[in-house]
């Protein structure tokens, strides 16, 4: 389980990446998370890496959308991609909304919850990435992947 | 996502291609699953050898279809998942919940 107080690796020297912001819309999103896998792809990022930065940063945005913008593509989400120069990867999904508090996510593994048809974003993203700090009251969440 | 839709055998073999997440992908294969039960098609197998994503919205559109199928006796049969697809159900606790088949072949015989 990844920590999830505020700080993480040294937040200098961080290289930009990637920097979108797109209307709050699933195609939208998708490419976004395809223009990541692209840019890891292109920085010879193993592919079992590339496939688990993929999916977190899929459900992030798809959590921003959703809960973010309540669905409307006129509310915008801001995706960013960063590196240290170890190789770790950073990426930041910051959306307009109130946030929310990741403490009170239930536990999709748990009996009641096994046939659910929604629930489990936070728990991937937790269970996929290394570290995992949710800032602006969970509005903001960062993602570092080692 | 490409969905490709056959019957084998009184069984329903879905074919899936692209990643299956949130948008078109998961309610084009909602589409095809309800189809189906109003058709009364519960047999159905569902080819994930060429789906290289599973977000959760796709792993809660399969539960959910899961368990309204089996309510009505019938079952969704997985064939040849990718690795990453396999992984991503095993995370989260699903990937027991159903009966996963090297292929479509032995996927439909074991409806026989």
């Amino acid at each position: 389980m990844p920590a999830e107080s505020s700080g993480g690796p040294e937040n200098t020297a961080l290289t930009e990446l990637l920097d979108r912001s797109v209307p709050a819309d699933p195609v939208a999103i998708a490419a976004v998370v395809d223009a990541i896998s692209e840019t890891l792809a292109r920085l010879e990022v193993p592919e079992q890496k590339r496939f688990e930065v993929a999916l977190a940063v899929q459900e992030a945005l798809a959590n921003a959308v959703v809960h973010g913008c309540g669905n409307d593509p006129s509310k915008q989400v801001r995706c960013q991609l960063k590196s240290d120069p170890q190789g770790r990867i950073l990426i930041s999904v910051a959306d307009p909304g109130p946030g929310f508090s990741p403490d009170l996510v239930p536990d999709p593994k748990g009996r009641e919850n096994v046939y659910a048809d929604h629930g489990r974003g936070v728990y991937l993203i937790r269970q996929l990435m290394d570290e995992v700090h949710f800032e602006r009251g969970g509005s903001e969440i960062q993602m570092w992947k080692y | 996502m490409d969905i490709n839709v056959r019957k084998r055998s009184q069984v329903q073999v879905i074919q899936l291609r692209g990643p299956l997440r949130m948008g078109p992908a998961v309610d084009g294969l909602r589409q095809t699953l309800e189809e189906a039960l109003r058709n009364r098609e519960t047999r159905i197998v569902m080819n994930l050898s060429e789906v290289p994503m599973v977000d959760s919205s796709g792993i809660g559109l399969l539960v959910q279809f899961l368990a309204l199928i089996k309510k009505q006796g019938g079952n969704i049969k997985l064939a040849n998942p990718s690795k990453f697809a396999v992984q991503t159900l095993r995370l989260v606790g699903v990937l027991k919940l159903f009966e996963i088949f090297d292929d479509d072949d032995a996927a439909v015989e074991s409806f026989a």
